[in-house]
């Protein structure tokens, strides 16, 4: 009997081994930009200059990350001139490393605004501010581990996690406003905040969007195929309880 | 497989095969094929060797039948009329051919090559080859290169300038459909590159279908691709689509190079 050119030996081909060798790339420059977040909020929230300097130092190594990935990525697409799946995830892989940079950047610029003291008032805007980097840094794990074990199903949950930090993004606003009105001594250390969780707000939109690639490479499935977009209104208009916008994912 | 029509949308429908069988003795080579080529577009044809393309292709200017103990079962429509119950010569008329290895008759110039078709259907004038074979010469993007020339022998020009003179010779017949047999698998790239180039403006015309085992090629060239495996359609579509999200399995692992 012939045998089926097109069946499945199950054994990896060079080919495979390339895209494999480019998502573990891909996986390591988020771990970096991964650690520049959890650092870099460290840095912020305690007053440690060292610590704030050591994040600032690695926006070298992320660099080198981002050029070495688009080349070798390009690379891919020339030599292999890859179709289909393999084409989805190049063309994946080349955005969702714009993402990882973006994430290690707002760990960056959270490192730059640490100031030598910290305020140790205001313990419940703290404590949701940590909560916030306990979600995103948790949310940018899962979208690497997604991409890592191809798995479409921890993708799609990160939609609805989105929500839930877009939520804290805007009770924390609300925090800092009412603290300003309270106190305004406390400008400078707020004015921080206030750009920390738009940082944190701005994380969880890249490892959403990092999710989205993967879901691409994947099924070829693009955003608006599964998630529509909803409707986005000024604050203003939202009421504090209700602003959560339609539940996603 | 998603219905052909609804896959076509708006483009009005030159060829329509339906339920195509082609065999050489016993041996069926394609099986129940139904496919559309939509008008003025260029269509690829790809598929692993042995899969049936050339067999499909010369079963849609009635080539396949000259074949020894080579039969056709089914239809296929030019304009709503079947081929096989018109006159073949008509047929290959309005349906003509570019073959893989440029086949320029060696024994004539470049001029007789192209104005053939007219004087084997007639006696036709001086005036009138003129114009067929400067029309036909300018449509093949070759006259800029030949017209010094023409009473040249046109084993002369290079390949790639026999094939385009191949496709001239085509032309002249002045057909509505015209069909290639992997036109550049013996050519270079820049020779590749001007034929490919051709078949852009050539859709402008007419209907062009193509095979081909270039993927590359088909993805740059056609506006649709159809995938042919064991000589059955495996899945027909817009070329971006099909390269970028293939609904079938089959075409996934062939366009991704997935052998066993």
């Amino acid at each position: 009997m012939n045998k089926d050119p097109l069946a499945d030996t199950g054994e990896p081909r060079g080919y495979d081994l390339e895209v494999r060798h480019l998502k573990d790339r891909a996986v390591r420059m988020g771990a970096l930009a991964l650690a520049m977040v959890h650092d870099g909020w460290r840095a912020y929230d305690e007053g440690d200059l060292g610590a704030a300097q050591k994040v600032l130092d690695r926006a070298g190594p992320l660099d080198r990350f981002d050029e070495d990935m688009e080349h070798a990525t390009i690379a891919f697409l020339v030599l292999r001139q890859p179709a289909a799946v393999d084409l989805r995830t190049a063309a994946g892989l080349l955005k969702i490393t714009t993402h990882l940079d973006r994430v290690g950047r707002l760990g960056f610029d959270m490192a730059r605004i640490t100031s030598s003291t910290p305020s140790k008032e205001l313990a419940e805007l703290r404590g949701l501010l940590q909560q916030m980097d306990d979600t995103v840094e948790s949310m940018v794990q899962q979208s690497l581990e997604a991409l890592d074990h191809d798995n479409v199903e921890l993708a799609r949950q990160l939609f609805r996690r989105d929500d839930a930090v877009d939520r804290m993004h805007r009770q924390a606003n609300r925090l800092i406003i009412a603290n300003l009105e309270k106190d305004p001594a406390l400008a400078r250390r707020l004015a921080g905040d206030l750009l920390v969780a738009r940082h944190f707000e701005r994380i969880a939109d890249n490892a959403c969007k990092i999710g989205e690639k993967t879901i691409y490479a994947l099924t070829g499935q693009r955003r608006s195929e599964y998630l529509p977009r909803h409707v986005t209104r000024p604050y203003v208009q939202e009421s504090p309880d209700t602003s959560t916008g339609p539940a996603r994912g | 497989m998603e219905g052909v029509n609804s896959v076509l949308g708006e483009s009005p429908t030159k060829m329509d095969v339906q339920n195509l069988s082609a065999y050489y003795g016993q041996s069926r080579a394609i099986q129940e094929i139904n496919l559309a080529f939509p008008e003025k577009k260029v269509t690829a044809i790809i598929g692993p060797s042995g899969c049936g393309k050339s067999t499909l292709i010369r079963c849609l200017n009635r080539m396949h039948e000259t074949g020894y103990r080579a039969r056709v079962e089914g239809s296929v429509l030019l304009d709503g009329e079947d081929l096989y119950e018109l006159d073949a010569t008509l047929v290959r008329r309005r349906v003509g051919m570019v073959f893989q290895k440029p086949n320029p008759f060696a024994t004539m110039s470049i001029y007789n090559n192209v104005s053939a078709a007219l004087r084997f259907n007639g006696r036709p004038s001086r005036e009138e080859c003129d114009a067929v074979v400067l029309r036909s010469l300018r449509q093949a993007a070759l006259w800029d290169e030949v017209k010094d020339r023409i009473d040249e022998p046109a084993t002369s020009l290079s390949g790639g300038q026999q094939q385009r003179l191949c496709i001239a010779r085509a032309l002249a017949a002045n057909p509505e459909v015209i069909l290639m047999d992997e036109p550049c698998s013996a050519l270079d790239p820049i020779a590749t590159a001007k034929i490919e180039e051709l078949i852009g403006q050539l859709k402008n015309d007419y209907t062009v279908i193509i095979v081909t085992h270039n993927m590359q090629q088909a993805a740059r060239v056609a506006d649709f691709t159809s995938f042919l495996y064991l000589g059955k359609l495996v899945e027909f579509g817009p070329t971006e689509q099909l390269f970028e999200r293939p609904k079938e399995h089959l075409t996934e692992a062939y366009i991704t190079g997935r052998f066993g």
